[in-house]
């Protein structure tokens, strides 16, 4: 019997390197070596639109589609959302933009609750807050209505459109552009990043929603994390090129792949 | 028990066994009961994940109860949901396999859901309306490749202009396939990151715990 599942071998082998590096950065972050992650031009673009909502006195809404916590890959964007969330949010408190962010989940709902309430407690303006309706439960499906609803009758001038988006990416965006809202958009479910991309103002592609959630949180741990991830990009990268190079002077390749 | 020990390490060092037992089942031959046991754990999943339900439902309740209690804006919806809740509810809990549960499941809660999901088919068309205008180069590229690829997936596409058919097939597979694994390399590995930091416990969110840990 094979020690390891055939065709597997090379998998095991970039698991093993790419944690390994994730685990030596993390390491090194504790030790007081944390990465330097560029400043992205989201952060200036988030302070963009909530001042505009503060101008025109509209809301801003915060939208993050699927918050399913227990499926690994909502998850990790999910978590990238609600780093965003907490800066956006002490932000629309700093500026005194009335803000709305609508969850379709229970444990997200919790979590974006005390993002928000903290938020504002920081800015020491908790009196302002009104919790309840500024984090609202909805369920899943309703949701649409509810939400396409509001954002006609409330005129809101910004939106933020962060998470792992699917379907409703298209829905949101057309109408948050028909209302003239500016919108940040950003996702890494591959087949909705086009729609975020051409509708919103200014958009985040793939794991740009991750560094900007690493950079905002100023968690040493993530931006660590990010580092040892661009281990995993260079061996990518490195592997194309010499994949696009072994076919070209015409090796098969595909034995080395199957082992 | 301590409270930071039960809310924190035991979900913690569970998370880790189970995410690694799981990697361990993908990698090497396992024993049957090794595999039948990955089974049953993952079938857990389903459970765990329907009990995030009941928290949600209950929030909502909440809300539209003390909107009906105080009679702010709208009430009157709020005692529709109520209604609906209770009734929908009840016949669940009653029999789920009952008609009457099944006939409002499948005549009214699954419709709502498809006409809903359709929604996509008018504002996908007008969304196509505003992106696709040559506004600059990159957006007259856009342009041009979008209506290849059109023509190339309708029928009389491919039998009026049958160069559109090579030309679609390239744009698909070599630089939008390109664009897109490169993509889904990054995710992949902010996956692995995630997964590294769920594991040694850094990172929380998942089990509805929220640290802030800024640096000094």
């Amino acid at each position: 019997m094979a020690i390891i599942v055939e065709g597997r071998i090379f998998g095991l082998i970039a698991l093993l390197v790419i944690t390994g590096s994730i685990v030596y950065y993390m390491q090194k972050a504790y030790s007081g070596k944390i990465p330097k992650l560029r400043r992205l031009q989201a952060v200036d673009v988030i302070d963009e639109i909530l001042g505009r909502c503060v101008e025109m006195g509209r809301p801003a809404y915060y939208l993050m589609d699927t918050v399913s916590m227990d499926t690994p890959s909502i998850l990790a964007p999910t978590v990238a959302a609600f780093q965003i969330l907490a800066y956006t949010a002490r932000r629309a408190a700093h500026l005194g933009s009335k803000f709305f962010v609508p969850v379709t989940q229970g444990l997200a709902y919790t979590i974006a609750s005390e993002v928000v309430d903290e938020a504002y407690k920081a800015e020491n303006k908790q009196d302002e807050l009104k919790l309840e309706e500024t984090v609202m439960y909805l369920p899943d499906g309703a949701d649409r209505m509810y939400i396409i609803n509001h954002m006609w009758s409330d005129e809101m001038a910004g939106a933020f459109f962060l998470g792992s988006w699917y379907h409703k990416a298209v829905i949101f965006t057309e109408n948050a552009a028909r209302v003239g809202a500016m919108m940040l958009g950003g996702t890494d479910t591959t087949h909705n990043i086009p729609f975020l991309v051409a509708i919103c103002d200014y958009s985040l592609i793939g794991e740009e929603l991750y560094a900007l959630g690493a950079y905002l949180s100023e968690d040493p741990t993530v931006s660590a994390s990010l580092a040892g991830q661009d281990i995993g990009k260079y061996i990518a990268a490195l592997l194309i090129i010499l994949g696009s190079i072994l076919i070209t002077i015409g090796m098969d390749i595909k034995g080395l792949l199957s082992m | 028990m301590s409270d930071r020990l039960t809310k924190m390490q035991i979900p913690i060092i569970l998370t880790a066994i189970i995410g690694i037992l799981m990697i361990i089942e993908f990698f090497f031959p396992m024993p049957t009961a090794m595999t039948s046991l990955n089974v049953t754990l993952r079938s857990f999943v389903t459970i765990i994940s329907a009990a995030a339900l009941i928290l949600g439902t209950l929030v909502l309740t909440i809300y539209h109860g003390k909107k009906v209690g105080t009679k702010s804006s709208e009430w009157y919806y709020s005692i529709i949901y109520i209604a609906a809740f209770v009734i929908t509810a009840g016949l669940g809990v009653i029999n789920v396999r009952d008609t009457t549960f099944l006939w409002i499941y499948n005549n009214m809660t699954s419709p709502i859901g498809a006409a809903l999901y359709s929604l996509t088919a008018f504002y996908i068309t007008s969304a196509a309306y505003r992106v696709l205008r040559a506004r600059n180069w990159n957006s007259a590229v856009l342009l041009v490749c979008a209506l290849i690829v059109l023509l190339m997936l309708i029928p009389v596409g491919a039998i009026l202009f049958p160069p559109v058919v090579p030309i679609g097939t390239w744009i698909r597979s070599i630089p939008s396939g390109a664009g897109f694994r490169g993509m889904i390399i990054g995710t992949s590995l902010g996956i692995m990151g995630l997964g590294v930091r769920v594991f040694t416990g850094r990172q929380k969110e998942h089990l509805g715990i929220r640290e802030e840990r800024r640096k000094e």
